[in-house]
């Protein structure tokens, strides 16, 4: 689904490496590293936010550079870490401004969309938040929501900057189990960004992790452990 | 809702309107409803629509609830131009013509500075503070060229300064509603663009959101309807960071389908009530436009600020 080949990324100059990876459907990474150490400026490069230093990255076996940026909708998803705020925007609206990509030049949302975007609201147990502001939400509630945005663009990759950065320790659980299942589920290759160790280790998933010496992100299987982590990433 | 509105305002104006007529003025002949009622209407309703389409395109492009035509100096530009183009004494400038183009140009021009602007500064209130200090400085830079100008130029300027809804004729109506109309339509093509705009330009990008075309096309459209009013009717104050405000808290949404529309409803009504109350008081004294406007609109922005700092 995501493939690098000697992959140079950062603002301006270098900031990290990424040789050979190569990363499935199905599967939940957890992407480790430092403060700085280019976690999101690898998310932003995925999600075209910024082009890449050198060698090459595929998107769904595409080479990212051939794909315009108004196609790039229909491939990544994006889940900032900010949630816009925004008066009087109702969760429904938000939600179906994911359907962007697929609606027409007036944005009409139609019949199929709608089918979507029911679909995800039941799947993310969210029912209950429609006919409510975004503004009104609690932190749990809008990253669910967001959530909800992304996935009902329908892309086979999701990307989301620290997703669990302001939340408690249930609605982590909640949303990362949420994640969790619609990766299975719905068969998304999904990365998240995370500074929750000792989370991530109990969603038993593979990592990615921005070694802190050597600059380069490498790919780690679920039952690494914790120290081993903690040394490769932090030390 | 929307067709409730869009029923209702035209009924209830027309209304007010005849009721005015019968009872303010004497017998209304034909001459004066063609040559100054018909003008006057039109224009308070373009007035009243088109900067409250500015004010709300701005709003959404800047992500700025506090955003307008007025505080960004948009109308300072128009006012730049139309003062130096007056003073030149060129003929073919100081023409009607020569106004609404000086008029469009330094609408455009002092977009595209906004624009630049907000490319660099960070915060919402820091955008309202270059637009403001535009703003005087315009004015200043206009008092040093009035003073060195001459009487009969002085005397144009003044005028068109003052600002008033009766100085279109009705030959000039045609192009000026054809003129609106372009920048109205133009508005709603970019519908879907500014409702994902709301999310902010990030989100629009990875949307697919070509956000350097739809930011050229939102400039041109302001410069056209805050440049046309502002060559007609002198600058008007706050209606346009007013009025999407007014309309977002009463319909609650953000979809701009309805904003659009609404902005336009309560715009024109907006202008045509504040001009029927100016032809009310008419037979005492003189009332500017922009004067009504300004002593509505200003305290209803410290609201608005007050109500975000909270």
């Amino acid at each position: 689904m995501i493939r690098t080949e000697n992959l140079n990324i950062g603002h301006r100059s270098s900031l990290l490496q990424i040789e050979n990876l190569s990363l499935q459907k199905g599967n939940l990474y957890f992407l480790i590293g430092k403060n700085g150490s280019g976690k999101s400026t690898f998310l932003k490069t995925l999600s075209g936010q910024i082009k890449s230093i050198s060698g090459e990255l595929f998107l769904d076996d595409i080479l990212s550079t051939t794909i315009h940026f108004g196609e790039l909708p229909k491939t990544v998803s994006f889940v900032s870490s900010h949630f816009p705020i925004v008066d009087f925007l109702k969760v429904e609206d938000f939600i179906s401004l994911g359907r962007s990509y697929h609606t027409s030049y007036f944005g009409i949302v139609k019949s199929i969309d709608n089918h979507v975007i029911s679909d995800i609201i039941i799947k993310l147990k969210i029912k209950h938040l429609i006919g409510r502001f975004t503004s009104d939400l609690s932190d749990g509630e809008r990253q669910l929501v967001a959530i909800a945005k992304a996935l009902v663009q329908e892309t086979p990759i999701i990307l989301l900057d620290e997703p669990t950065a302001f939340l408690d320790y249930s609605n982590k659980k909640l949303v990362l189990e949420t994640l969790k299942k619609i990766c299975a589920d719905m068969n998304k290759c999904i990365i998240l960004s995370s500074h929750d160790i000792d989370m991530s280790l109990e969603m038993n998933c593979p990592f990615l992790v921005i070694d802190s010496k050597s600059k380069k992100l490498q790919l780690f299987s679920s039952n690494t452990k914790k120290k081993e982590l903690l040394l490769l990433a932090f030390d | 809702m929307i067709h409730l509105s869009v029923g209702q305002i035209p009924i209830s104006f027309q209304e007010y309107w005849q009721s005015i007529f019968n009872f303010d003025e004497h017998a209304a002949n034909e001459i004066i409803a063609r040559e100054i009622r018909f003008p006057r209407l039109y224009m308070s309703l373009i007035a009243g629509a088109s900067l409250s389409v500015v004010g709300l395109l701005m709003q959404t492009l800047f992500n700025n609830p506090l955003a307008g035509p007025y505080v960004l100096g948009i109308n300072s530009g128009s006012s730049l131009f139309v003062a130096l183009s007056i003073m030149t004494g060129i003929p073919f400038l100081t023409s009607d013509l020569g106004i609404i183009a000086n008029s469009l140009l330094g609408a455009f021009l002092f977009g595209l500075v906004i624009l630049f602007f907000s490319r660099i500064v960070r915060t919402q209130i820091a955008l309202l503070l270059v637009g403001l200090m535009l703003g005087s400085f315009v004015s200043a830079f206009v008092s040093f060229i009035q003073s060195a100008s001459n009487a009969q130029e002085l005397k144009v300027f003044t005028l068109w300064a003052l600002g008033s809804l009766q100085k279109v004729e009705y030959t000039q109506l045609p192009l000026i509603i054809l003129i609106t109309a372009i920048g109205i339509v133009g508005s709603f093509l970019i519908i879907k663009p500014l409702n994902i705009l709301v999310l902010g330009e990030k989100e629009a990008k990875l949307l697919g959101v070509n956000i350097k075309q739809v930011r050229l096309v939102i400039i041109i459209i302001t410069a056209i309807l805050t440049g046309l009013v502002t060559a007609f009717c002198g600058p008007i104050a706050f209606v346009g960071l007013a009025v999407p405000n007014l309309v977002r808290i009463l319909f609650k949404t953000q979809q701009h389908f309805i904003l659009i529309a609404a902005s336009i409803m309560m715009g024109a009504l907006f202008i045509l009530v504040c001009d029927i109350f100016i032809q009310l008081v008419e037979p005492y004294f003189m009332l500017p436009i922009n004067v009504l406007t300004s002593i509505i609109g200003a305290p209803m922005v410290i609201f608005f600020v007050l109500k975000r700092l909270k």
